[in-house]
């Protein structure tokens, strides 16, 4: 008797589990839809401003190193994550802001980090190199130039927006 | 690179890359000095994050090792002394271990990797532009140490 009671039909079985795969159904039309309707605002944000880095008056021949912020949404979260650019002015005159992210694994470089190969950016995890102007020096890890900011100078300071491969910059 | 999937597939492909182990130890308590437990590991996890961004090719930060203040000494000793075993088995190289837990130090000479002590420093208060001058003068000292640890 009690068995019985507990005892699954076959029907009751069948009802069960069609709820179950409907319901995953359901949740996998939905959410696509959901995806659709927010996309649109997230590209929005993501397009992003640029930053205020540096004064035009603080950068010179010399790269130096400038710390800044940008807000990065990542799905529901919203951060602050610290960026830093090598910036300095090239034989024209001209502001050149490099990202420091190494093209082998992403360490951070440094400028005139290794002593024995003066005036190039070194990465100080597996000893990759760069030119003054982000290119690669062949036979060290990185195959690729470092990425290079976009940016605006208004009223005497230096905006920086994304870091682009060389190239697209 | 980080304890995530992104960063995970990139250690797949280029392991023999990525030696370096650093494990925060964080303690946990809700005592009385709940306060100054939560400032240290918050600091902790501030430097061992800008740390990842840094050598971020060549070191794993992995979640953070917890274990209650009244946990004894050697019990912890021997948990972070397996887990070290494990990351070494796997194929990492060099282990560290980042606190500001003045306890460690005591017990330094039995830890089978190396331990980067740092003064808890609380930040909380601090203005932004000075609080990012510590994190970096900070975060430099201890790059020093993997450094030399490195070459
Ligand atoms: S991450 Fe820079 S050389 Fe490997």
């Amino acid at each position: 008797m009690s068995d019985n009671k507990h005892r699954v039909s076959r029907r009751q079985f069948l009802n069960y589990t069609l709820t179950g795969v409907g319901g995953f159904m359901a949740a996998g039309m939905l959410m696509p839809m959901v995806r659709f309707a927010l996309d649109p605002v997230l590209k929005g944000e993501a397009g992003g401003e640029m930053v205020a880095v540096a004064q035009v008056k603080d950068i010179t021949t010399e790269p130096k190193r400038f710390d800044f912020k940008v807000k990065v949404k990542d799905a529901w979260y919203e951060s602050e994550e610290p960026r830093s650019a090598w910036v300095y002015k090239d034989d024209k005159g001209e502001i050149v802001a490099l990202s420091p992210v190494c093209k082998h694994l992403g360490c951070t470089v440094n400028w005139n980090g290794d002593k024995e190969h003066p005036n190039q950016f070194f990465c100080p995890c597996h000893y990759g190199r760069y030119e003054k102007d982000g290119t690669n020096v062949p036979g060290t890890p990185p195959i690729h130039p470092l990425d290079r900011y976009e940016l605006k100078v208004k009223d005497g300071t230096l905006y920086l927006g994304k870091a682009k491969p060389r190239g697209e910059a | 690179m980080k304890w995530t999937v992104k960063d995970v597939e990139v250690y797949l492909q280029e392991k023999e890359y990525v030696d370096t182990a650093v494990i925060p130890l964080i303690p946990l308590t809700l005592e009385k000095n709940v306060k100054s437990i939560v400032s240290m590991g918050e600091f902790v996890q501030i430097i061992v994050n800008e740390l990842e961004r840094q050598f971020k090719g060549r070191v794993f930060l992995f979640p953070p090792f917890t274990y209650f203040t009244s946990e004894n000494m050697e019990e912890k000793t021997k948990r972070i002394a397996d887990w070290t075993d494990e990351l070494i088995a796997n194929g990492m190289k060099h282990i560290f271990y980042v606190t500001s837990d003045t306890e460690w130090k005591a017990g330094e000479a039995n830890l089978p990797g190396t331990l980067l002590w740092l003064p808890s420093i609380p930040l909380e208060h601090m203005d932004e532009k000075y609080k990012q001058q510590i994190v970096t003068d900070q975060t430099s000292q201890l790059m020093n140490l993997l450094i030399a640890k490195w070459s």
